[in-house]
């Protein structure tokens, strides 16, 4: 058991997110899902589940993640995920 | 039965009967006691687990701090909308007089539950531990907010309750956090018997012009909130400030961990029969 850092390759970071959203989600569809899917907009995860997302992002970043200074629309897509949390620190 | 607004006439007189001032209650001490507990043993979040069988005394008492520090932090955060909601709706429209009355009484018994938490954590624990949600709005059925507003307070104020009566009384828990806890109890109990019949108030009111999905999705709102509220209980930075390694993970183990899933059950007990007696909630949701 160890804490992941973003040592991680990109594509790596992009497929942890991906399968943490598709084994959260209660959408029906699953198959559809890729890194510009609309998250929040499309009913992937509600704002109850991005809490625990937060903390799964904190984790493999390894650094906590400050709320307050996120605007939602962090949450769009993987993509704009990835840019918020991970270009700055691999 | 009796109404909100009869019931307010009484809860303000009871107070102003114990009106209390948050700066002159407390000794706040330089340190607190060596060797005590400060959150009682079995409500810590990994206790029942592995991991915590394997902690020594000293490690599961400094765990006890930061779990404690991590309780009066996720009150704290979950009374700073609650005191938003609750001045918003001072005044409002339909309000009765003793209602209004009762909601300064409200608001102000808050405020100072912030004051004295946040006291305490900024001392002892060298923070408030954050809140990690992210707020979207969303659409509501006519009177669903106001009903979903009321179920937050009695989500955060019941399972908060839980742990004060547990804390105030427990003889190896710390002086000062035995008093902070029996201080918040007494308050609560106030605010929780208000919650319950202006909670159904609204209900009945409301819920009967939603549709059956407006009914069900709300209902599944409920659940999930409940679900999530005890997420916070599970906080990997308060595991990583006790000095555990892989801190999410703990997180993970513990949740889905029988013995917490067994404490969840009986922690949640009285809120979720009063949910389901109300309503509110048609079956006992999976925690």
């Amino acid at each position: 058991m160890s804490e992941v850092t973003c040592t991680m390759q990109e594509s790596e970071i992009r497929t942890k997110l991906r399968n943490w959203i598709v084994k959260h989600t209660k959408a029906a569809s699953k198959t559809a899902f890729t890194d510009e899917t609309h998250i929040l907009e499309e009913g992937i995860l509600s704002s109850l589940d991005i809490v625990e997302f937060v903390l799964f992002i904190e984790s493999l970043r390894g650094e906590d993640v400050d709320t307050d200074d996120i605007e939602p629309q962090v949450f769009t897509s993987i993509n704009t995920l990835y840019a918020a949390f991970f270009t700055q620190v691999t | 039965m009796e109404t909100a607004s009869e019931l307010a006439v009484r809860l303000t007189k009871a107070s102003r009967k114990k009106l209390w001032d948050v700066y002159n209650t407390f000794n706040w001490p330089d340190a607190l006691q060596k060797d005590a507990w400060y959150m009682p043993p079995e409500l810590i979040s990994l206790y029942g687990t592995p991991v915590y069988d394997a902690l020594n005394e000293e490690q599961r008492k400094s765990l006890s701090l930061y779990e404690l520090g991590n309780f009066f932090s996720l009150v704290l955060q979950g009374e700073r909308p609650l005191v938003q909601g609750l001045v918003h709706r001072l005044y409002a429209k339909g309000n009765t007089v003793p209602v209004n009355e009762y909601l300064h009484h409200f608001v102000d018994e808050e405020n100072k539950h912030m004051v004295m938490f946040g006291e305490f954590c900024n001392r002892y624990v060298g923070k408030v531990y954050p809140e990690k949600k992210i707020t979207l709005s969303r659409e509501y059925a006519k009177g669903e907010e106001e009903v979903a507003f009321y179920c937050k307070v009695m989500v955060v104020e019941e399972l908060g309750d839980y742990y004060n009566l547990a804390i105030e009384k427990d003889e190896r828990v710390d002086a000062l956090v035995r008093e902070i806890n029996k201080v918040h109890h007494v308050d609560e109990a106030r605010h929780l018997a208000f919650g319950r019949v202006q909670l159904a108030e609204l209900f009945e009111r409301y819920s009967p012009d939603w549709s059956a999905d407006t009914l069900a999705g709300f209902r599944q709102w409920l659940a999930d909130y409940l679900r999530a509220s005890w997420g916070d209980y599970y906080n990997p930075t308060m595991y990583r400030d006790a000095g555990l390694a892989d801190a999410y993970e703990l997180r993970q183990l513990a949740m889905s961990h029988p013995a917490g899933v067994e404490f969840r059950k009986l922690a949640s007990a009285k809120i979720v029969a009063y949910f389901i007696k109300t309503g509110l909630l048609a079956e006992e949701p999976s925690l």
